[in-house]
């Protein structure tokens, strides 16, 4: 079980900043690094992989930091984003070798075994110059596994495939982050990272924008209203009821604490109602109860933005 | 679906006008528009046209040099000399090296540009025939490389009849001229084929110029070294003869004075009776220039 | 006015080598947006290369619009907009220029070419970068200038291969807003072809799925994403309880991950829900009938053959 640690680390180029101050903690598990283009997520990889040195600060794989250190390449896998395999060789041969330069005691059991976890088995006597993109990917994957890497780092790694190549390799990560490795994946496609794993790191312009559990981060946002979108069988009524609040006995005073949602807007829209709220905890608590009392029955209940596309579309807007 | 066209909402005293997508329903160009409008567009990128500065030394350079022997013509002639060169030959050396230049440049910059940035689908979906692009390309080239090689030979002329004492001298200087731009013309549709279809196998612009450079290069000094081990231009042996057939240039003078020019003012040994072949050997040439310059190009379309 | 834009009729193209890239593929594509997914390599490119009209098939026919792609490619090609999934944009000429020219090229008249272009490149959204080289430009720059190409011949049909390939979340749900505007309100066809099966269910009408070079099946988006009879279900907390109160209540629910799933047996399922939840005082945060997805095809369908 090994955690990466990030402690005020940066990289430059010149007075180019490709990586500024980030201190993150990647632990065992599937994690997802997210960003806009150009963000620095490659730059973050390549160092937690070893190929380039912090400009400054401390990275630490485990106890040891990666920067030319054969220790810790022996506990690290990388699956680069670009093309990096010589197109020549044969899957088969690609793997054999990656396994040889570990220095593995049977590198070609090890590539075999490699090779079938990522269902490459009928294609790896064939050069790679004839595999497609999605095959590509899968065998530079197993190049990066062949050594039983405690860390795996992969950039893009769904790029190019087919619906049933992505189905298969998120499963697979999803196996090896429950076997208790460390794995940091990029990706643009939100949707299949909220799938894989909830934790994620956010780059924006080098800099740590977010980390943790995306439903948290979130809670965090409290700047921002809650939106939910219901449907049922008296939307009207059911807004009127949200918006009201409950009168106290004898006067006309509105008591808006004590439990009624903190609603501040609806809007009937041909999705249904729309609701927002300052108060996530307390609309969900309150919506089953107050649709009850009024025999209102609820077909729809649904957050708007609490996906991660949502969550990382205002992090990245800020 | 949506109204074409303008549409006005009026309100009281305001018009909100319609900005929405416009289809298109008026006339469409033919293949032949079209055609003209890529071989315009590639000649224009032969002198570096629309690149920047960069783009333009070279063929601008090139064709000021190949202007220069004129220039000179026609200082020396308004001296009272002689017309200094040839119509027919020009200055033979200094051609044969600004056309290499030219076309080692250039060609790469109409076709491997294209290869490189991969934008042949964009072409090729578009309501042309396969064989349209090469057509388009080849018809630029040789164009361009007729302004390089007859401009200067129209230079010569209108510099020596400015001094031309009386009509006959105009008349004599014209007949010679024909021939000349003859000449050019086999120059130009040649070797515009010998440059495109060498810079087409790859994308990589230096690549391509190494390709078309040293091909032109390597197998002039050849055909030169053996006319000269056979003795050089005024010899009669069959080797001097047939010696001129090992590269483009030599084949080309070979075919000029097998159709009535000097042999002495050229680069070849005269070919005797051995002339028709260099006649067949530049069809030939040609011929497989172009055929591999459509194969490459049907191929592209299709991966 | 054709009621179909495509229509392949046992569609075979074998390469010499003995590749079956497509096999007896028969298939019709109505107007709107279609999406097409399928393995990757082979049968999705073969079939756009034969509808373009560059690659004749072996046996079998394919026609767009009503025109044979055979005999018709010229033709075919002056309907339709094609955007390549490669990077295929020239870096040292502006977008204005770029898109003029070929503007031309799919024989439009000069000042037509001209204004068409600055329209197209207005409706992708690209303003005063398009006079910027576009070896300057972003990669979401870069796909809508080859969007901007595609739409510059006034086409009836768009093919589209894929889109968003490179794009950050933000240029993704650009691009799929801009795709799914032109469907909705330009008039113009469009077939997406996209592994991003989130994306197809979000902006096309009509399916296709290919398969081993064959149709594994084609049908609009709604009857791939069906409601299901299952009720989903998810509190913030007290999942437990809520399980063990619906099943007193006679409802079996299944666990999964953060939810549960509950069976809709009649619209009295939605009051037992509400009733168990507000009896327990649970935090509701998704209450929603699940549907099913295109996903589906592929999870449980036949093996891909591996391009």
């Amino acid at each position: 079980m090994t955690t990466i640690e990030l402690r005020n680390v940066s990289r430059w180029y010149g007075n180019v900043v490709a990586v500024n101050d980030v201190t993150m903690s990647i632990e065992p598990g599937v994690t997802g690094l997210l960003g806009p283009n150009g963000a620095g997520k490659s730059t973050i990889m390549h160092m937690i992989a070893g190929f380039l040195p912090p400009s400054r600060g401390e990275l630490t794989i485990g106890h040891g930091s990666s920067w030319r250190n054969p220790d810790v390449y022996r506990q690290v896998g990388l699956v680069p984003e670009r093309d990096s395999v010589y197109a020549f060789l044969t899957g088969e041969q690609f793997v054999v070798s990656t396994a040889k330069l570990h220095e593995l005691p049977d590198p070609a059991a090890a590539a075999a075994r490699a090779i079938a976890l990522l269902d490459m088995a009928e294609a790896a006597d064939r050069k790679i110059a004839t595999y497609s993109k999605g095959m590509r990917q899968r065998i530079k994957v197993a190049a990066a596994l062949v050594h039983d890497p405690e860390v795996l780092l992969l950039d893009e790694p769904f790029n190019g495939m087919d619906p049933r190549q992505r189905l298969h390799m998120m499963d697979l990560l999803d196996k090896l982050g429950s076997e208790g490795r460390t794995i940091l994946f990029s990706s643009h496609i939100l949707e299949e990272v909220e799938r894989l794993s909830g934790t994620i790191q956010v780059v924006v312009a080098g800099r740590l924008a977010a980390s943790g559990d995306f439903r948290a981060i979130r809670r965090l946002m409290t700047s921002r209203p809650h939106v939910f979108t219901v449907r049922s069988s008296d939307d009207r009524l059911l807004a009127s009821t949200l918006i009201r609040g409950t009168p106290i006995a004898g006067t006309l005073i509105r008591d808006t604490s004590a439990g009624r949602p903190a609603v501040t807007a609806v809007e009937l829209t041909r999705a249904g109602l729309q609701v927002r709220t300052s108060d996530y905890g307390a609309f969900c608590r309150d919506i089953a109860v107050l649709a009850r009392d009024h025999d209102i029955r609820l077909r729809e209940v649904l957050p708007a933005d609490e996906s991660l596309e949502s969550v990382f579309a205002y992090l990245v807007a800020d | 679906m949506p109204d074409a066209g303008v549409q006005a909402q009026h309100q009281a005293g305001g018009v909100i006008h319609d900005l929405g997508y416009r289809g298109y329903d008026g006339p469409r160009l033919g293949r032949v528009p079209i055609v003209k409008a890529l071989t315009w567009h590639s000649f224009r990128s032969a002198f570096g046209i629309g690149r920047g500065v960069k783009g333009k030394i070279v063929p601008v350079l090139t064709f000021v040099a190949m202007c220069l022997p004129a220039l000179v013509n026609a200082f020396a002639v308004a001296r009272g000399n002689a017309r200094l060169f040839g119509y027919d030959v020009y200055t033979p050396s200094l051609r044969v090296a600004l056309v290499t230049i030219f076309i080692a440049a250039q060609a790469p910059e109409l076709v491997s540009r294209d290869l490189r940035s991969r934008v042949l689908p964009l072409y090729f979906c578009r309501p042309l025939r396969r064989g349209d692009y090469p057509l388009a390309k080849y018809l630029a080239m040789t164009g361009a490389l007729l302004v390089l090689i007859e401009v200067p030979l129209l230079l010569l002329y209108v510099g020596t009849i400015a001094s031309a004492r009386n009509g006959s001298a105009v008349w004599h200087e014209t007949r010679a001229l024909i021939p000349g731009l003859g000449v050019g013309l086999m120059w130009a549709v040649l070797f515009a084929a010998i440059g495109l279809v060498l810079a087409s196998f790859t994308g990589r612009r230096a690549y391509s110029t190494g390709i078309v450079a040293i091909s032109c290069v390597l197998t002039f000094f050849l055909a030169l070294l053996l006319i000269q081990a056979e003795g050089g231009q005024s010899a009669t042996t069959t080797g001097a003869r047939i010696a001129g057939l090992f590269s483009p240039f030599t084949i080309l003078d070979g075919v000029r004075v097998w159709l009535g020019g000097d042999a002495q003012a050229g680069l070849v040994a005269d070919p005797g009776r051995y002339g028709p072949l260099y006649g067949v050997l530049a069809v030939v040439v040609l011929a497989a220039c172009l055929g591999g310059l459509a194969a490459r190009y049907r191929k592209a379309s299709q991966s | 006015m054709a009621s179909t834009v495509i229509e392949t009729t046992a569609l075979t193209k074998v390469y010499p080598g003995r590749v079956t890239a497509l096999d007896g593929l028969t298939v019709s594509v109505a107007p709107g947006v279609t999406g097409l997914v399928g393995a990757n390599g082979a049968g999705k490119s073969t079939l756009i290369k034969i509808l373009l009209g560059l690659v004749p098939p072996t046996t079998g026919q394919a026609t767009v619009f009503g025109h044979d792609c055979q005999t018709s490619g010229e033709a075919i090609r002056a309907l339709l907009g094609y955007m390549p999934e490669h990077d295929c944009l020239p870096p040292d000429v502006t977008a204005t220029e770029f898109v003029t020219h070929l503007g031309r090229v799919s024989g439009l008249p000069p000042t037509v070419a001209r204004e068409r272009a600055a329209e197209s490149l207005r409706h992708v959204g690209l303003h005063e970068e398009r006079y910027r080289l576009i070896g300057t430009y972003s990669t979401g720059m870069k796909q809508r200038v080859k969007l901007a190409q595609a739409l510059v011949g006034a086409p009836r049909l768009m093919l589209l291969d894929e889109p968003t390939n490179g794009l950050d979340p933000a240029g993704r749900t650009a691009m799929l807003e801009l795709i799914g505007r032109i469907g909705a309100e330009f008039g113009i066809s469009i077939v997406v072809a996209s592994h991003l099966l989130g994306e197809i269910e979000r902006i096309c009408d009509h399916l296709v799925a290919i398969d081993g070079g064959r149709l594994l099946r084609a049908d609009s988006i709604t009857s791939f994403t069906q409601a299901s009879q299952v009720l989903a279900v998810e509190v913030e907390e007290g999942l437990a309880q809520l399980q063990a109160e619906l099943a007193a209540r006679g409802l079996s629910a299944t666990a999964q991950a953060r939810m549960l799933l509950v069976p809709l047996g009649g619209d009295d399922t939605y009051d037992v829900v509400r009733d168990c939840v507000a009896a327990l005082a649970l935090p509701l945060c998704r209450l929603e009938q699940r549907r099913h997805q295109v996903e589906e095809l592929f999870r449980d369908g036949e093996e891909f053959q591996h391009a």
